[in-house]
C-alpha cells in the first residue's frame, strides 16, 4: 500500500477510470450477448440468469470503483474538474447497458423467444449490429480516437431511426399481444443500449455540456 | 460553431472533448524537478539569513525580542498563533529552528513553540471542512475529520508538556539523538550542505550589504528577507511537490482507503514528507470522509503519519545550520509526535479517543454551525492571543 507511492508505470487516477469504463464496456457487451442469445433460441436457464445478474453487479461494481476514483482525483487535482465531470457523466452510461441486458433478459424469462419468428435473421441482425457497436466503443474509448467515435456515431445514429420505425411497427403488429409487446420493448432497448453506447463515444468528441442527447429524436437535440 | 446532423458541435464534429485533450502541465516534468531542487537549497539559505539576521542583532537586541515569551505557555501560544497567521507549521517549525541556531531562543522555549506549531497546523483543515456546512451530513463527517486532528495535537501537548516542563525529556533525547548523528558529536553540528548553503547566503550578502551599511539595519533586512524566502520556498515547493507526484498520491491514497492503521499512517508520512506539507495530506482527506469515500476511521493514521511526515521540513532546515541545538529542537519535532502516537495508538481504548471527541463536536456543530465559527476563532485566535497576553 505504502509502496504504491513508490512504483513506476502503473495505472493511476484518469486511466484508471478509463480503464475502468472501457472494461465497463466489454462487460456490458458479454452481458448483452448472455441475454439476447437466450431471446432466440437460448431460453432463460439458472446459468444464463446467473450469468446476466453477476455480470451487471460487476459493473454496478465497476460504476462505484470508477466514481471513488474521480472523488479522490478531483480531492488531489483540483484543476481537472473538466475532466471528473465528463468522466462522471459517461461512466452512467456505461452502467446502463448492463441494466438494459438485464431487462432484456426479463423478456425471455416472461416467455418471449424470437428464434420461432419468422423475421428471426432480421432482428438478430440488429442485435449483431448493438453488440458490434459496444465492442467497437471500447476499444475507441481505450485509444481515445476521436475520429473513430465520431464515425461510429454517425453509424449509430442510423440505427436510431430504424428502433424507432421498428416500435411504431409493433403497433400495427397482427400477431399475438404479447409478441408485439416483447418487439416494442426489445426495440427499445436496443435503442436505449445504441444510445448510452453513443453517450459514450460523444465524450471523445464533445464538451461535458454537449453529451447524453442520443435518446432524444435529432431535431430536438439542440 | 457549426452543429452538423449528429448533434455534434465543431466545423468537423469535433467540438473539443477533454478527455482527448487529457491533461497537460505546461511546465516539463523535468524542470519542475530542478525547480524544486532549486527552490529547497533556497529554502535552507533562507534559515541561513534568518540565522544570521537574528545573530547580527547582537545578544541583547535578538535576546529582547523573545524576552516575554519564556513561559512555557505563551511560548506554546506562540507557536499556534504564529502557525494559523502563516497558515503552515513548516514555515514556524524553520524559523523556529533558524532562531535555536542564532541562539535566541532556548531550546527549553522552543519545545513548547514547536507542539504550538502542532496544533496551528490543523487551522487549515478546520476552514476546508466549514465549507462543507451546508450540507448536515458531509459538514458532519468533514469537521469530524478536521478536529480529530486538533484534539489529537492537543491530547499529545497534555501529556508530553508537562512531562517536558518537569524532566525536560523530550529534549534531551532529541539532543541525545542529534549528538549520534554523524557531525553531531561536536559543540557544532557538522551539516554536508551547509557549505553549499553559505555559498548562497554569501552571495545574498554580497548584493545586501553594499547597500545597506547599517549593521543593525543589515541584519534586520536579513531577518525579513529569509523568512520572506522559507514561506515563498515552501509555499512554492509543496505547490510544485504537488504537481509532480500528484498520480503518486492518487494511487496511495486509493491503495489505502479500506485499509486503516499502519498502512494509512505510512501514506500520510510518505506523502506528506513528499509535499512538505502535512495540510495539503489532510486537506485531501475532508472532501474524501465529506463525501463518504473514506471513514473518519481510517483517516485518523493518515492524519497521523501526516503529524510525522511534516517534521521532515524542521530536519532539512537544521542541516543549513551549524547549530547542534537546531538540530535537537528539529528532532524534537519529530519525536514529540512519534512518542505522542506510540502512546496513544497502540492501545485499543484509547486510540480514537480524538475521534469520539470529534464526532461529539460535529454533533454539536451540526446542530448549532455557530458552534463550528465559534470553535475556529476560539480555538485558534482567542486563546491563543489570550494566553500571550496573560502568560508573557
Amino acid at each position: 500500500m505504502v509502496l504504491e507511492f513508490f512504483k513506476g508505470n502503473t495505472q493511476s487516477g484518469l486511466a484508471a477510470v478509463q480503464a475502468t469504463i472501457v472494461g465497463m464496456l466489454r462487460d456490458g457487451h458479454d452481458v448483452f450477448m448472455a441475454a439476447t442469445d437466450a431471446l432466440f433460441g437460448g431460453g432463460k436457464s439458472k446459468q444464463t440468469k446467473r450469468e446476466v445478474r453477476s455480470t451487471d453487479k460487476d459493473i454496478n461494481a465497476a460504476q462505484r470503483d470508477a466514481r471513488r476514483l474521480l472523488m479522490v482525483h478531483a480531492a488531489v487535482n483540483d484543476t481537472d474538474l473538466l475532466l471528473v465531470l465528463q468522466y462522471a457523466s459517461i461512466v452512467k452510461d456505461a452502467e446502463r447497458i448492463g441494466d438494459y441486458a438485464k431487462n432484456i433478459y426479463d423478456l425471455v424469462r416472461y416467455g418471449t423467444n424470437f428464434d420461432t419468428s419468422e423475421d428471426s435473421a432480421e432482428l438478430e441482425r440488429y442485435r449483431d449490429a448493438v453488440a458490434q457497436l459496444i465492442l467497437d466503443a471500447a476499444k475507441a474509448f481505450e485509444a481515445t480516437d476521436a475520429e473513430e467515435a465520431q464515425r461510429l456515431i454517425g453509424k449509430a445514429d442510423g440505427f436510431l431511426a430504424d428502433y424507432d420505425d421498428k416500435v411504431k411497427e409493433a403497433y400495427n403488429y397482427e400477431g399475438p399481444t404479447s409478441e408485439a409487446v416483447a418487439r416494442a420493448l426489445y426495440f427499445r432497448f436496443l435503442k436505449r443500449t445504441t444510445a448510452h453506447t453513443m453517450n459514450v463515444l460523444t465524450s471523445l468528441v464533445q464538451p461535458l455540456d454537449r453529451l447524453d442527447y442520443y435518446d432524444e429524436a435529432p431535431e430536438d437535440r439542440d | 460553431m457549426t452543429d452538423n446532423s449528429l448533434g455534434l458541435t465543431g466545423s468537423d464534429g469535433l467540438g473539443g472533448s477533454p478527455i482527448v485533450a487529457g491533461v497537460s502541465d505546461r511546465i516539463p516534468t523535468w524542470v519542475r524537478s530542478v525547480l524544486v531542487v532549486f527552490l529547497l537549497y533556497m529554502f535552507l539559505v533562507g534559515v541561513k539569513l534568518l540565522e544570521s539576521g537574528v545573530k547580527g542583532l547582537g545578544d541583547d537586541a535578538a535576546g529582547g525580542l523573545f524576552e516575554g515569551i519564556t513561559n512555557p505557555l505563551a511560548a506554546l501560544f506562540v507557536g499556534i498563533l504564529a502557525t494559523v497567521l502563516v497558515q503552515s507549521s513548516s514555515v514556524t517549525t524553520a524559523t523556529i529552528v533558524g532562531l535555536v541556531a542564532a541562539g535566541v531562543i532556548p531550546i527549553e522555549t522552543a519545545v513548547p513553540m514547536i507542539m504550538g506549531a502542532n496544533i496551528g497546523t490543523t487551522v487549515t483543515n478546520t476552514i476546508v471542512a466549514l465549507a462543507h456546512a451546508r450540507r448536515t451530513d458531509e459538514f458532519r463527517r468533514a469537521f469530524a475529520a478536521a478536529t480529530m486532528h486538533d484534539f489529537f495535537n492537543l491530547i499529545a501537548v497534555a501529556i508530553l508538556l508537562p512531562i517536558e516542563l518537569l524532566t525536560g525529556w523530550l529534549h534531551q533525547e532529541a539532543a541525545a539523538v542529534a549528538r549520534w548523528l554523524p557531525g553531531g558529536s561536536d559543540a557544532t553540528f557538522n551539516s554536508p550542505i551547509k557549505g553549499a548553503v553559505s555559498w548562497g547566503f554569501h552571495q545574498i550578502e554580497r548584493v545586501l550589504a553594499p547597500l545597506i551599511s547599517n549593521v543593525t539595519a543589515l541584519s534586520v533586512t536579513f531577518i525579513g528577507v529569509g523568512i520572506g524566502v522559507i514561506f515563498f520556498t515552501l509555499a512554492y515547493i509543496t505547490k510544485n511537490m504537488k504537481k509532480l507526484i500528484a498520480d503518486r498520491i492518487e494511487r496511495s491514497v486509493n491503495a489505502s482507503l479500506e485499509k486503516s492503521g499502519l498502512v494509512g499512517m505510512g501514506v500520510g508520512v510518505v506523502v506528506t514528507i513528499a509535499v512538505q506539507s502535512s495540510s495539503i495530506t489532510t486537506s485531501i482527506l475532508i472532501p474524501l470522509v465529506a463525501s463518504g469515500v473514506l471513514l473518519v476511521r481510517n483517516a485518523y493514521p493518515i492524519t497521523l503519519g501526516a503529524n510525522i511526515g511534516t517534521t521532515v521540513t524542521a530536519l532539512i532546515a537544521a542541516l543549513a545550520t551549524n547549530s547542534i541545538d537546531a538540530m535537537t529542537i528539529a528532532l524534537v519535532h519529530l519525536l514529540f509526535n512519534v512518542f505522542a502516537i506510540a502512546l496513544t495508538y497502540p492501545i485499543p481504548r484509547i486510540r480514537y479517543v480524538p475521534v469520539m471527541l470529534a464526532e461529539r463536536l460535529a454533533e454539536v456543530a451540526v446542530k448549532r454551525r455557530w458552534v463550528a465559527v465559534a470553535y475556529t476563532l476560539t480555538m485558534f485566535i482567542a486563546i491563543p492571543v489570550a494566553g500571550i497576553f496573560i502568560f508573557s
